[in-house]
């Protein structure tokens, strides 16, 4: 049995009372636990819209999104968000004005775990996107590359079972863009994570294991 | 989630301090309110007991308006038998004999005179005379300067209103010659058909007495003989039992003085005055003023708000990427509402906090000024004006952070209830 399963995943948006765009037609396929896959498509193709459906920050679609055999539908968002999936932006979205470790520990302000060693999971993810030396920089003072290395650390230091990544690479060149691919390929590996890649490069998304194209907001 | 909300305190320095400047002026006014009223009540009550024992009461046979409303309340019956009271010795005597009344002094006051200082013409501007047996070291007066302390027949105190109306000191008035003259048709006259005479009485400065109000004062023996000759009276009983004494001071022992004033007012039907009566009439006036007052300040803390209403929301255009971008990562709307009103409450302390500051600050450099002031206003029990008042800076704080957490409620709830796919594409 698939870890998750999207079946028939429709969104539509109204933009006034005639007109309607449909995003998603019918979106459906299956990743299996720790696999790494891509979502392929052109502009307007539906990968942010089933990004953000997968993220749990879109709940106002049809169809099914299963993950672990519970429909998400069924389940808390913030909880679903905190512990079920974390997302890496593409604009890497860090907090200016924290440093490198508060980036990092963010999610920890907003979650309910108790009991658990933060440093001891801080240093691993800090020594994992390989930032030990730059701990207390802030975001400006940090190169492309490092930024969406923070960014992947306050994905994972609430370790989820997902990591939905939305054009990771969009914002870096190519030689940072490969490491960063690389670093998500280790953790894919060694952390056992089931990945989601959103990118527009076939290049990137050959590195991944399976690739989901998507067209006018179907699955091909 | 607090160490968060205080970096987006933090963060916009600028924004904060100008936010919080309207709280700070709102502190501001209520401190001086608060602490200003409550400190004038103390100055006024410590001047007043300085002046008047809490055991001592003073009886009088017409209502004094003013403080009706706070005297005991008289049966029907005894008000009807007060509008004929005359204090004449009979009443003294009732009075010396209740039960906790230590000693009873008779007091006169004499209306109809003119004061004149020897060798001027022009006649003092108050006329108001006492008599009353004391003597210049006696605990009613704050202070007392003069070698004679017992007052004679032709001797009399004046209040230190006096040398400084005639541009002299305290010191060089003593011994100077005062003159009453009996310019008009005293009242008392008036009201028992007996033709007045113009008279002139001389008497010898014996004392200055340092007290508030203005204020002159002989012995009730002299003060009688005048006012039986002025008034063309028989003799002194026949004064006190048509006219009577004009107040008596009754001093009574401690812990009986309501006892003995619910019986002068209830079974002798006489007007009574005690310390504590004049103390609650001070002390509602000041609450109520107070009151007054807070409703005045109450609205600069309303505007106050508007403007951190403002802030906020701008703030939240400001962090709108931000607030979906912790949403993104597992905050919940609760926890953005939280941290919004976090902020706001934060913005309200630091404009609380500062406005006390400079408020004590402001206190501090003007207290001796003040006190200056109030000393030479006749308040010469007052050493310090401004107390600092814990309780008060406590309310004050605590409604500064509530005002800040209230105006906050609105943008904290529009935060809350952002999308964060919108808020995440918001630029």
């Amino acid at each position: 049995m698939a870890y998750i399963e999207i079946k028939d995943l429709k969104r539509a948006y109204v933009m006034s009372k005639d007109v309607s765009v449909e995003a998603l037609r019918g979106v459906s396929f299956s990743v299996d636990k720790g696999e790494f896959i891509s979502v392929v498509g052109s502009s307007g193709s539906g990968k942010s819209t089933l990004l953000n459906i997968l993220g749990g920050l879109d709940w106002e679609y049809t169809g099914d999104v299963i993950v672990d055999g519970e429909n998400i539908k069924g389940s808390d968002p913030n909880f679903y968000r905190r512990y079920i999936v974390g997302t890496i932006f593409q604009q890497f979205h860090l907090i200016p004005s924290l440093n490198v470790e508060e980036n990092i520990l963010l999610p920890y302000k907003f979650s309910k775990r108790k009991g658990e060693d933060v440093n001891q999971r801080l240093e691993y993810i800090l020594k994992m996107v390989g930032l030990e030396d730059r701990r207390k920089h802030l975001p400006k003072e940090l190169s492309g590359g490092q930024a969406q290395r923070v960014a992947i650390g306050r994905a994972l230091i609430d370790s989820p079972k997902i990591v939905l990544a939305d054009e990771p690479t969009g914002n870096l060149d190519s030689k940072t863009g490969d490491s960063i691919i690389s670093l998500l390929e280790d953790l894919n590996k060694k952390e056992e994570l089931t990945i989601i890649l959103v990118t527009h490069d076939q290049k990137i998304a050959k590195k991944t294991e399976r690739i989901i194209t998507l067209v006018d907001g179907k699955n091909v | 989630m607090f160490k968060y909300a205080l970096d987006l305190v933090t963060r916009r320095k600028l924004r904060t301090m100008l936010t919080s400047l309207g709280i700070t002026i709102a502190v501001m006014l209520m401190t001086f309110i608060l602490f200003g009223m409550t400190d004038l009540e103390t100055a006024i009550l410590t001047q007043f007991n300085a002046v008047f024992k809490p055991t001592d009461l003073y009886v009088s046979s017409q209502e004094v308006r003013g403080f009706g409303a706070s005297q005991s309340a008289p049966t029907k019956d005894a008000q009807e038998q007060k509008e004929e009271v005359i204090i004449n010795d009979e009443i003294k005597t009732k009075i010396e004999e209740i039960d906790g009344v230590v000693d009873v002094h008779p007091m006169f006051v004499l209306t109809g005179f003119e004061v004149y200082l020897e060798g001027d013409d022009v006649a003092y501007p108050s006329s108001f005379v006492q008599a009353m047996d004391i003597v210049g070291d006696d605990e009613m007066f704050g202070s007392f300067i003069g070698d004679e302390v017992v007052l004679e027949d032709t001797g009399i105190f004046v209040s230190d209103y006096v040398p400084s109306y005639f541009e002299m000191s305290n010191e060089e008035i003593l011994g100077k010659k005062i003159i009453l003259k009996s310019s008009s048709t005293p009242a008392f006259i008036a009201s028992s058909s007996r033709g007045g005479i113009d008279r002139e009485y001389e008497f010898i400065v014996q004392g200055v007495v340092d007290t508030a109000g203005e204020s002159f004062w002989i012995n009730t023996s002299r003060a009688l003989d005048i006012l039986v000759e002025a008034g063309g009276f028989e003799d002194k009983d026949e004064y006190i039992e048509l006219i009577g004494y004009s107040q008596l001071l009754v001093r009574t022992q401690e812990g009986k003085t309501t006892d003995v004033e619910e019986y002068m007012t209830e079974k002798l039907g006489l007007n009574v005055i005690s310390t504590k009566t004049i103390t609650d009439f001070i002390s509602t006036l000041t609450s109520g003023l107070t009151i007054a007052l807070i409703v005045f300040g109450s609205i600069s803390a309303l505007v106050a708000s508007i403007g951190i209403i403002n802030t906020m929301i701008m703030s939240i255009y400001e962090q709108t990427k931000e607030i979906g971008i912790i949403k993104a990562i597992g905050a919940s709307n609760r926890q953005v509402l939280i941290i919004f009103l976090i902020q706001s409450g934060l913005i309200g302390l630091i404009g609380g906090v500062v406005g006390l500051g400079v408020t004590f600050g402001l206190m501090q450099l003007a207290d001796p000024f003040l006190v200056d002031l109030l000393q030479e206003q006749g308040f010469t029990a007052i050493e310090k004006f401004f107390h600092f008042q814990s309780v008060n800076a406590i309310y004050i704080t605590l409604g500064s952070i509530l005002v800040g957490i209230l105006a906050g409620i609105y943008p904290a709830m529009k935060a809350a209830r952002l999308d964060p796919v919108k808020a995440l594409r918001y630029e």
